[in-house]
This record gives structure tokens, C-alpha cells and sequence, in this order.
């Protein structure tokens, strides 16, 4: 056990270490000099030069890759454009996504949940099939649809609850948004889940020996298909903080994720480095739990 | 000896039939797979065509006729230059399929390939490539998309030669969504390649002196071909639906029309009661990304029923 903690370890520090890599090429070296979007043109060169010189990148390259781990690690980039720390940032705007995303986490797998245990158990009938049908449509209709429409619905309601978060119940419409948007791919996939595990040899002697079907589903069932639906739902943590990007930009939430759109847009490179370097951070250490928590439950993942 | 094998794999794949011709009639004889197998070829025909036949309409204003609602002279209306929303859309369908073929094009080789090789060769090649697509894979969804369009924005390659590549425009975006999108199926065939390496006709052509990279581009690569092309299937709805997120975000293509940018133009004009061009865009999204998926579900079933939970 140890041996395999230690591998996975070892595993998850290559893997941050190659996205601080990877965010070093990707802003420093592809994207190159941003300094013509902060220095005033009628500065010229010598203007750009002074900006460039305030912010380290007229150091040699390894010294600048040197400064970009250590900013990346103790997160202490700070903001171009506003001079704000990140770590001020995100303890600013994460209550945001926070109250967009955990509610729609949590309602999301709820409902998908109880559809998909109640599509499953009418399995074969026309239930089942008018089921499968509205989630397949539910998924292949563009995110943005759902978001435009909503918003319109909402718009010939109450006007001003259809932008903004003038008024703490604004973030309803998001939050109704985000589960309805995701109802269909997450039925569809439990559904799958479930239904693999109903056809096994214990569910027949479930109901040989007589327990009802409600009892074998949520009873039986369900413990057997927790393994795919809490990797499915691990999946999911980076994004709570981070919050949904594009809900944000669109709702004009002030949370990290439209954070990150716009700093995209003002071409802000610390902000960018530090949110996707959180974002994958956040998501190696689920991960790696989640790694850790299947090798204790089931040995058959620890010996391999 | 050798017929008598012969005869027992005869019988056993069902008269010589292949996985080919066996998933060609399986899914010949599926009405839903062959009808959107049809709405495909349909929208790779308006893709190939509408450039060619519609090529003066990004100039054809018309300021008599600005957002006009759909009529019998323009099916789908007009848009706030007073252009054909139709023609729009099938103009759009051609940006979108160009991307998402060309990224997927990209993306499924790289990914078999380098899968294929991390599972032959294992050792610290196959650490490298895993830590790599790890790596990648380690940044979530959207945001290593964003990311990329974000270090692309502005540059070209190879500036003033003939082979010059804006990577701000529909170029960056196919490469973007084509190194960013190999991860899935170099798993698969990783996974499949390790099955694969170990079998009898591997082991028999190491045994007669076949190099180790023929045995791969031979016997290996063949064999997990299959999972190349549900995977192009696959990944083609997902490069389409990126390519509409990306350019209504604006990230992605901006120099022709888009289906995201449609959109992102018209979020604003349901509250003014104008649906024509943002139902448009919607609609042609949604049926080819239903098209592919169903069928993509389909060809799976057919060529690797073990793949479906995967």
C-alpha cells in the first residue's frame, strides 16, 4: 500500500510539474511580448523596455522560469492590468462561482440520479425509450441555446432577474441553467452504469430470495455503480471554484471563471497563469484522492 | 495443417466476413444510423458548395432590407446588414465542418500513433507519452482550449513564405483543437496496443525476424485501426461544439461566419423579438451534433461493442 502511495505521489508531482511547464510555453514563450497592450504607444520602445524590466521579462529565460514556478507555487502573481495579488482575487471572487456551482453540482446529480435510477428500472418500455430519447436531444442542444433561452424566459418575467446579481435570487436562473444543460449527457451515462450493473448474477439472486426492486436498486445497485459515478463527479470539482466560464461571462457573475474570459480578452498573462494553474492543481489532488480512496476499497486497483 | 486452420477461423468469423463488412452491414440495415449517415454527407456537401456558390456574401448588403423577419423572398430572414441569414448559416456549416475535420484529422493519427508506440515500446518511452498526455489532460476542458487560442492569438508561422499559417484565425483554431484533442484516443489505443503486443501473431512475426517498427505499422496498427475511427467519430461533434463555444467567446474564427458568432451576435436580439438568426445557428448545431452522435453511437456498437461504457 505504501509502495503504491508513494508511485501515485510521485506521479501527481511530474504532472504539476509539467503543467507549470506547459503554462510557461504556452504564455511566456508562444504568446510572447503582451507589453504593447499596457504601455502607451507614444512610449516607443523605451517605455516598453521600463514596463518589461518592472515585471522581470528582460531576464534570460531560465531565471524567468525560475520566478514562474515560484509564482506559480505560492501563487503570488499579480494582476497587470489592476495590480491586484491572486491570492486577493480568488479570495474575492470564489464565493461567486462557489454559490453558481455547488448548488448545480449537487441539484445536477440529484436529479440525474433519481431519472436515470427511475429510466433504468422501466428498462425496455417506452418510459425507458421516451427517457433516452430527450436526453440524447437534452445533450446534443448547444450550451449557449439553453443559456439565450433561459435568459429570454426570464426576461419576459422579471426584467431584472434576467442579468446581474442586483438581488441575492438572481443566481437562480444560472444555477437552473447549469442542471437542466447538463440533465441529458449525465442521465444518459448513469443510465448506462446502472443498467450494466442490473443484468449482473447478484441482482437475480436479489430477487430471488424476494427483496422488492426498490430495495435491490438503491440498495444493491447503486453501491456497485459508485465507483464510475464518483470519478464522473471528481471530474467536476476543478470547475467549482473556477465556477462555469461561460455562465459567468454570459450572466455577468463576478466569479473566477468570467474572471479568466476576460482576462483572456485583456490579455492579463499572470491571472491566466494562476487560474489555470489552479484549475489543474485543484484537479491532480482530486484525482490523486480519489486514486488513493479506490486503492483502500478495492484492492485489485492497489496491486496493479 | 494450414488449411484446417484456415477452415476454423473461416467458420469462426462467419463465413471470412470482416470487422469491416460486418459493421458496414450492420449498420446498413439501421434506418436511424443510415438517416443520419445521409445528414451528414448532406452537410459535407453544403460545406464543400456553399463557399463556391455563395462567394460574394459576405459583401451583399442590403440596407433596404435590415433585419428582416423570415418571408418567402428570404427563408430565414435578414441580419443587421440585411444579408441572407440562409446563406449565413450554410456558410457557417462550412467553417465548422472545415475546422472540426481538419482538428480531428489531426488529432486521431497523433493520438494512435502515439499511443500505439507507448504501448509497444513501454519503458520510458511509454512514461514519457503518458506523462504527457496526463499533463495535458490535467487542465480541464475549456480552459486548455482557451488557453491555447490565448498564446496563438496574433502569430503566424512562417511569415511571407507561401506556406504562411494564421494561428489567430481558422488555422490556429484547427491545430488548437487538434493537439489539445489526441489525449482520449491515444489512451484507448495505449490500452488496446499492450493487449495486442502480447498475442500470438506478434510474437510469431518478432519470431521470423520482423523489425519492431514493422511489426507495429503491420500487425499492431491495423488492429487498433477500429478504435481510430470511432474516435474520429466521436471527436468530430466535440471539435464542432468547441469551434461554437470558441467563437462566440471570440476566440475563435473571425474572419467568416460562424455559428458561435451568429450567436454571440444575436444573444441580445430575442429581447427585441428577433429569433430568426439565433434559432438558425441553433438548429444547425444541434441536428449535426445529433447526426454525428447518434451515429457515432452506432459505429461503435458495430465495430467494438466492449467500448461502449469507455
Amino acid at each position: 500500500m505504501l509502495r503504491f502511495v508513494i508511485r501515485r505521489l510521485i506521479h501527481s508531482v511530474l504532472t504539476v510539474l509539467g503543467v507549470m511547464l506547459l503554462t510557461f510555453l504556452l504564455f511566456r514563450v508562444v504568446a510572447g511580448d503582451v507589453s504593447t497592450d499596457y504601455v502607451n504607444p507614444r512610449l516607443g520602445q523605451a517605455g516598453r523596455d521600463v514596463w518589461k524590466h518592472k515585471h522581470g521579462l528582460d531576464r534570460p529565460w531560465y531565471v524567468q522560469f525560475r520566478d514562474h514556478l515560484v509564482t506559480s507555487v505560492t501563487f503570488q502573481g499579480e494582476s497587470y492590468q489592476t495590480k491586484e495579488k491572486l491570492t486577493t482575487i480568488i479570495r474575492k471572487r470564489a464565493g461567486y462561482s462557489l454559490a453558481l456551482t455547488v448548488p448545480a453540482l449537487v441539484l445536477g446529480w440529484i436529479s440525474a440520479m433519481v431519472i436515470s435510477c427511475f429510466v433504468a428500472y422501466y428498462r425496455d418500455t417506452w418510459i425507458d425509450r421516451i427517457g433516452v430519447f430527450l436526453s440524447v436531444l437534452g445533450m446534443c442542444m448547444p450550451f449557449l441555446a439553453y443559456m439565450i433561452i433561459g435568459q429570454w424566459l426570464m426576461f419576459k418575467i422579471s426584467p431584472v432577474a434576467a442579468w446581474g446579481l442586483r438581488y441575492r435570487a438572481n443566481i437562480y436562473l444560472p444555477i437552473g441553467i447549469g442542471v437542466i444543460a447538463g440533465l441529458g449527457a449525465s442521465v444518459r451515462f448513469y443510465r448506462t452504469i446502472i443498467l450494466d450493473q442490473v443484468n449482473q448474477d447478484y441482482v437475480r439472486t436479489a430477487r430471488a430470495k424476494g427483496a422488492p426492486l426498490t430495495t435491490i436498486l438503491f440498495k444493491h445497485v447503486i453501491r456497485n455503480c459508485m465507483l464510475p459515478i464518483l470519478t464522473n463527479l471528481v471530474m467536476a470539482i476543478p470547475f467549482l471554484i473556477m465556477g462555469s466560464l461561460i455562465l459567468e461571462n454570459f450572466f455577468g457573475i463576478p466569479g473566477l471563471g468570467g474572471l479568466l474570459i476576460d482576462s483572456i480578452t485583456r490579455r492579463d498573462v499572470p491571472i491566466i497563469t494562476g487560474l489555470t494553474y489552479l484549475t489543474s492543481l485543484i484537479y491532480v489532488i482530486s484525482l490523486l484522492i480519489t486514486d488513493l480512496l479506490y486503492g483502500v476499497f478495492d484492492p485489485r486497483i492497489r496491486l496493479n | 495443417m494450414t488449411t484446417a486452420a484456415t477452415n476454423d477461423i473461416a467458420i469462426e468469423t462467419r463465413a471470412g466476413r470482416s470487422l469491416w463488412s460486418d459493421a458496414v452491414r450492420k449498420l446498413r440495415r439501421d434506418p436511424v444510423a443510415v438517416a443520419c449517415f445521409i445528414l451528414i454527407c448532406l452537410y459535407a456537401a453544403i460545406a464543400i458548395g456553399s463557399p463556391w456558390v455563395l462567394s460574394d456574401w459576405s459583401q451583399s448588403f442590403n440596407y433596404d432590407n435590415l433585419n428582416q423577419a423570415p418571408s418567402g423572398e428570404y427563408i430565414l430572414g435578414t441580419d443587421t446588414f440585411g444579408r441572407s441569414v440562409f446563406q449565413k448559416t450554410l456558410l457557417a456549416a462550412s467553417t465548422s465542418m472545415t475546422v472540426a475535420f481538419t482538428a480531428t484529422i489531426i488529432a486521431v493519427p497523433l493520438g494512435m500513433l502515439l499511443g500505439a508506440i507507448a504501448g509497444y515500446y513501454g519503458g520510458w518511452v511509454d512514461d514519457f507519452i503518458v506523462w504527457l498526455f496526463t499533463t495535458l489532460a490535467s487542465i480541464p476542458g475549456i480552459i486548455r482550449l482557451i488557453a491555447i487560442k490565448f498564446a496563438f492569438e496574433g502569430k503566424i508561422l512562417f511569415e511571407g513564405t507561401s506556406f504562411e499559417l494564421n494561428l489567430g484565425g481558422m488555422a490556429g483554431l484547427c491545430i488548437a483543437l487538434g493537439v489539445m484533442n489526441w489525449v482520449g484516443t491515444c489512451r484507448l489505443v495505449r490500452a488496446e496496443t499492450m493487449k495486442i503486443r502480447q498475442l500470438d501473431y506478434c510474437l510469431a512475426a518478432r519470431s521470423i525476424g520482423t523489425g519492431r517498427f514493422i511489426t507495429l505499422l503491420r500487425h499492431v496498427l491495423p488492429n487498433v485501426a477500429h478504435i481510430g475511427i470511432i474516435n474520429f467519430s466521436l471527436g468530430f461533434h466535440g471539435a464542432i461544439s468547441a469551434e461554437v463555444i470558441l467563437s462566440y467567446l471570440g476566440l475563435g474564427v473571425k474572419d467568416a461566419p460562424s455559428w458561435g458568432r451568429m450567436i454571440a451576435s444575436a444573444k441580445m436580439d430575442m429581447v427585441v423579438g428577433r429569433w430568426w438568426e439565433l434559432t438558425a445557428a441553433v438548429g444547425a448545431t444541434f441536428i449535426i451534433i445529433l447526426a454525428w452522435n447518434i451515429f457515432g453511437d452506432r459505429l461503435r456498437d458495430a465495430l467494438d461493442p466492449k467500448l461502449r461504457n469507455s
